[in-house]
């Protein structure tokens, strides 16, 4: 058993750690139920006067039981529809006049430009011949699929009986319904929505325009705002600084010192230093010198290193004083720093957001997966500093010499040099039999 | 206000309308920032511009998220909150640290010291860029703080009780797991990611975008959001969710939920309590509704910011004329009164172990280097000492000084150009053509796959110092056989 105190640190160290990894798992759980979503076919959306459709996943919305309407509803559904193939075929006869020119184009399969008020512009039915659909994304305007679809064919009808999906099924009393599979009579304002998939009209989608416009104009200000920050006016600053400094004098207090602030900034700047160093370290070692030249280039880069070296530790000698003769508390807001030697930091100085180009799903994936192995890794060697901090004395300590300690130094061992990955074995060598 | 531009104007100082122009487009870009009324009142000390000057002060210093942890505090404790913030960040005036923090007084200091944060670095914008709304799939570069434990541990009630060595090994396992499950998630999100960009492309107004993002196509398919506001909302911020607003949107690539973004960002722009506010809102707006009048909100603060930089000049002189009026009697730097107690001490241990890792470095490079001398005086030695082999020595000493000059510059340079935790928009273009701020998929990865490799250089490095370590406590023990485990 480890002593209280050790194991109580260790405990919080690695309930931390879990607990980063289960909320980052959740975080990507929630963010891939949005992606498969799209990705799927995508349910006509009802006007706000309508209930909202429910997600295909979930069907606790659904508030009609998840089985066949009943008989008087289908009844009710096909006087209902009778009547509007009445109303079809009255309307047919009007239009026929009007555009006959259009009813060949209507009956292949070229797309319809897409009236103003819908945001979305018609896409394809595939399969169907002979009829227009278009899918109607309500807008903050248009009301347009409260009407009920003005065109129904047969088709349709059967497809009230045929349940492919129960959720639109179980919509049946409503008066138009949202079906699929439906084809719609040649009239010039589309009205039926249908599902589809990303894959096959995503390119036909249109952002609706009010927010394309507040996007635009976000978008415009932050580049105003980045390029006025760089070509910062010169009588502003020397404002600041005037100020900064009156600020400083009329204080009267102390010489200032090194705020807690500096030293975490310096501390990291050592940090960054201590991971340069060590990687031109590497590189020093592992390039084979071809000749003399090149063996005392890599001799003089190594003292070199060292002497940086030598000076960076003075730096924090330097830095340990100040900061233990007036100690700064640290901000109990501010972030617990996590040290680390990957980072680069530094203040941002573009503010409008910046793009990261990316050329496939092959590169978008490693550079996915080296983010995280990088954070793991970070991760990792945390816990191992942690782990040595604890472990190390604990082992020193208890001198037992029976199997308690010999599981101490397994359980060590495998944690400290394994990773925890894999045990090391034991064995008594006993020189007797 | 109209966005019609001004040009910088030398005189504006002059004119006596600038101020309150300036105090005003300072008021509103700020996040619920006092009335332009608060700050006059403030030049003349009077106590009841105090309060809003404290719980101002805290909004700025205080580190995202807002989580009703910290919101909930009381004024109090906000306002030592903020005395301690400001002395960790160096604040020269120690008026500030004798204030009452009851709010009866000082709104004069207050707002020195205000002035103070905003001529030192860019507050302004910070806060904004921290609030921003993300409409696009934001992934940042360094992803370090994605897996840093989650703050402060809540002090809750722990088992005090000594733990076995092999609980501590479960758990580790049940880490390591849980890496595992990351890297899945992770990579089929990054597929369908990548399949989202490519089925939307071309349809995005902006050329230089080119596709929908996540966070639009999602827009588009479900805009009045009716199931994920109301039932997967979580109704107040908990502790367990994310650390900043600005790193919850970009751990992941792809907002978690779109809605849940929103709401979180109506949170951070309106300012107040949001459980009634959001209520009210769902009733009568749809979430697109509310999106875009977040975005509006969000312009306007840009605008203001954008006014204030015009004009802030004026604001700097008026500034100086508070100080002037300021008393300068301070005295001198008795005790500064208690401030939180019980506050881990975080920047000791971080020297500590940087100090630990230079060592560390330092007899690496120390043994490499006599090795290297040696073997070199040895080959070395026999050869002339000629002019012309002086002349060589003196041309490579300069190489590598001018070589070790440049590394030095790389980390004492403040500003990072990689901007590695600024979070960046995802966008799929075939060609991989990239502007000049924009970074390229291809250098990243470079970038990262370097820091993975110093990384696991150095996790290799500690590994084996505790193989020695065991081994040498091991080894004091006869009769006893060590058989490593099978080699990876």
């Amino acid at each position: 058993m480890l002593p209280r105190d050790c194991s109580r640190r260790l405990m919080a160290e690695l309930q931390g750690a879990l607990d980063a990894c289960a909320e980052r798992q959740l975080q990507l759980e929630q963010s891939l139920r949005v992606c498969r979503r799209l990705l799927q076919a995508w349910e006509p959306t009802e006007t706000r006067a309508s209930e909202p459709p429910p997600g295909p996943e979930t069907n606790e919305e659904d508030p009609s039981p998840a089985c066949a309407p009943s008989p008087q509803d289908l009844k009710e559904l096909e006087f209902l529809t009778q009547a509007l193939e009445k109303a079809v075929r009255v309307r047919r006869s009007i239009t026929m006049a009007g555009e006959t020119d259009k009813a060949p184009s209507l009956k292949s399969r070229s797309t319809v430009a897409p009236p103003g008020a819908i945001a979305f512009a018609p896409p394809q039915t595939p399969g169907q011949a002979g009829g227009h659909a278009s899918d109607t994304r309500p807008t903050k305007g248009s009301c347009q699929t409260t009407v009920p679809p003005k065109g129904h064919s047969e088709r349709q009808l059967l497809s009230l009986g045929d349940k492919t999906r129960v959720r639109t099924g179980a919509r049946a009393p409503r008066p138009g319904p949202g079906l699929r599979d439906q084809q719609m009579a040649p009239s010039a304002a589309p009205k039926a929505p249908k599902a589809f998939t990303l894959k096959e009209k995503g390119h036909l989608l249109r952002l609706p325009a009010a927010f394309r416009k507040m996007a635009s104009q976000n978008a415009s200000l932050w580049a105003q705002l980045s390029s006025m920050q760089t070509s910062d006016s010169t009588d502003a600053t020397a404002a600041k600084t005037q100020f900064l400094q009156n600020m400083q004098t009329a204080s009267g207090g102390p010489q200032p010192r090194l705020s807690a602030q500096e030293v975490e900034a310096e501390t990291g700047r050592l940090w960054k230093a201590c991971t340069l160093l060590r990687l031109r370290m590497r590189e020093e070692l592992s390039a084979a010198p071809m000749d003399w030249m090149q063996e005392y280039r890599c001799l003089l880069t190594l003292e070199g290193l060292q002497a940086m070296v030598g000076q960076c530790l003075h730096r924090l000698q330097e830095l340990r004083a100040a900061v233990a003769e007036q100690p700064p508390r640290p901000c109990p807001m501010g972030r617990p720093p996590r040290a680390s030697p990957s980072c680069g930091g530094g203040a941002d100085p573009a503010w409008s957001p910046q793009l990261l180009v990316y050329s496939s799903a092959q590169e978008l994936q490693t550079l996915a997966a080296l983010r995280l192995r990088v954070a793991m890794l970070d991760q990792q060697i945390h816990l191992e500093k942690v782990l040595m901090t604890e472990l190390l004395p604990v082992v020193r300590a208890t001198q037992l010499q029976g199997p308690p300690w010999l599981t101490l130094c397994r359980a060590a061992h495998s944690l400290l040099c394994e990773g925890g990955a894999r045990i090391l074995t034991v064995l008594r060598d006993d020189p007797v039999d | 206000m109209g966005r019609r531009r001004r040009p910088v104007d030398p005189a504006a100082g002059a004119r006596a309308g600038a101020l309150p122009e300036a105090i005003a487009a300072l008021s509103q870009s700020l996040p619920s920032g006092p009335s332009p009324e608060i700050f006059r009142r403030a030049k003349f000390d009077r106590p009841e511009a105090t309060p809003a000057l404290w719980q101002l002060l805290f909004r700025v210093l205080a580190p995202l998220p807002l989580d009703n942890r910290l919101a909930s505090l009381a004024p109090e404790v906000q306002a030592r909150l903020v005395k301690s913030a400001l002395r960790s960040q160096g604040y020269p005036r120690l008026a500030l640290a004798q204030l009452p923090e009851d709010g009866s007084q000082g709104s004069r200091e207050l707002l020195l010291a205000l002035s103070w944060l905003l001529a030192r670095g860019p507050v302004l914008e910070q806060m904004l860029a921290q609030t921003r709304v993300p409409l696009g799939d934001e992934m940042t570069v360094c992803q370090c703080e994605a897996l840093a434990s989650p703050g402060p541990p809540a002090p809750q009630v722990r088992a005090e009780d000594p733990v076995d060595v092999r609980h501590v090994q479960w758990l580790m396992g049940k880490l390591r797991f849980r890496w595992r499950q990351l890297v899945s998630s992770q990579q089929e999100q990054c597929t369908l990611l990548s399949k989202i960009h490519l089925y939307t492309s071309g349809c995005h107004g902006d050329h230089s975008l080119g596709h929908l993002s996540v966070a639009e196509a999602e827009m588009l398919r479900d805009p009045e959001g009716g199931q994920q506001v109301r039932w997967e909302l979580p109704r107040n911020l908990d502790l367990a969710y994310p650390k900043g607003l600005h790193f919850s949107w970009t751990p992941g690539m792809g907002p978690r939920t779109f809605w849940k973004d929103l709401y979180q960002a109506c949170c951070w722009v309106t300012g107040g309590s949001l459980g009634s506010w959001w209520d009210s809102a769902c009733s009568l707006l749809s979430p697109l509704r509310a999106l875009l009048r977040t975005l509006e909100c969000e312009n306007r603060r840009l605008e203001a910011v954008l006014a204030w930089r015009r004009t802030e000049l004026v604001f700097w002189r008026w500034m100086d004329t508070v100080l002037d009026t300021c008393v300068l009697g301070v005295p001198a730097a008795a005790s500064q009164g208690t401030f939180l107690p019980q506050i881990p001490e975080c920047s000791g241990g971080v020297l500590e172990l940087v100090a630990w890792e230079l060592r560390a470095l330092q007899e690496e490079l120390q043994e490499a280097a006599e090795h290297r001398r040696a073997a070199w005086e040895a080959k070395a030695g026999g050869c002339g000492r000629g002019p012309e082999w002086s002349a060589v020595r003196r041309a490579s000493r300069e190489a590598v000084e001018k070589e070790l000059g440049a590394l030095r510059r790389c980390w004492e340079q403040d500003r990072d150009p990689a901007q590695p935790h600024v979070p960046h928009r995802l966008v799929r273009r075939e060609d991989g053509a990239a502007g000049d701020r924009d970074l390229r998929a291809a250098e990243v990865i470079r970038t990262l796959r370097s820091q993975e490799a110093c990384l696991e250089a150095v996790l290799h490095q500690l590994q084996g110092q505790c193989r020695q370590e065991l081994a040498r406590l091991a080894g004091a023990l006869p009769g006893l056989i060590w058989i490593p485990p099978p080699g990876r």
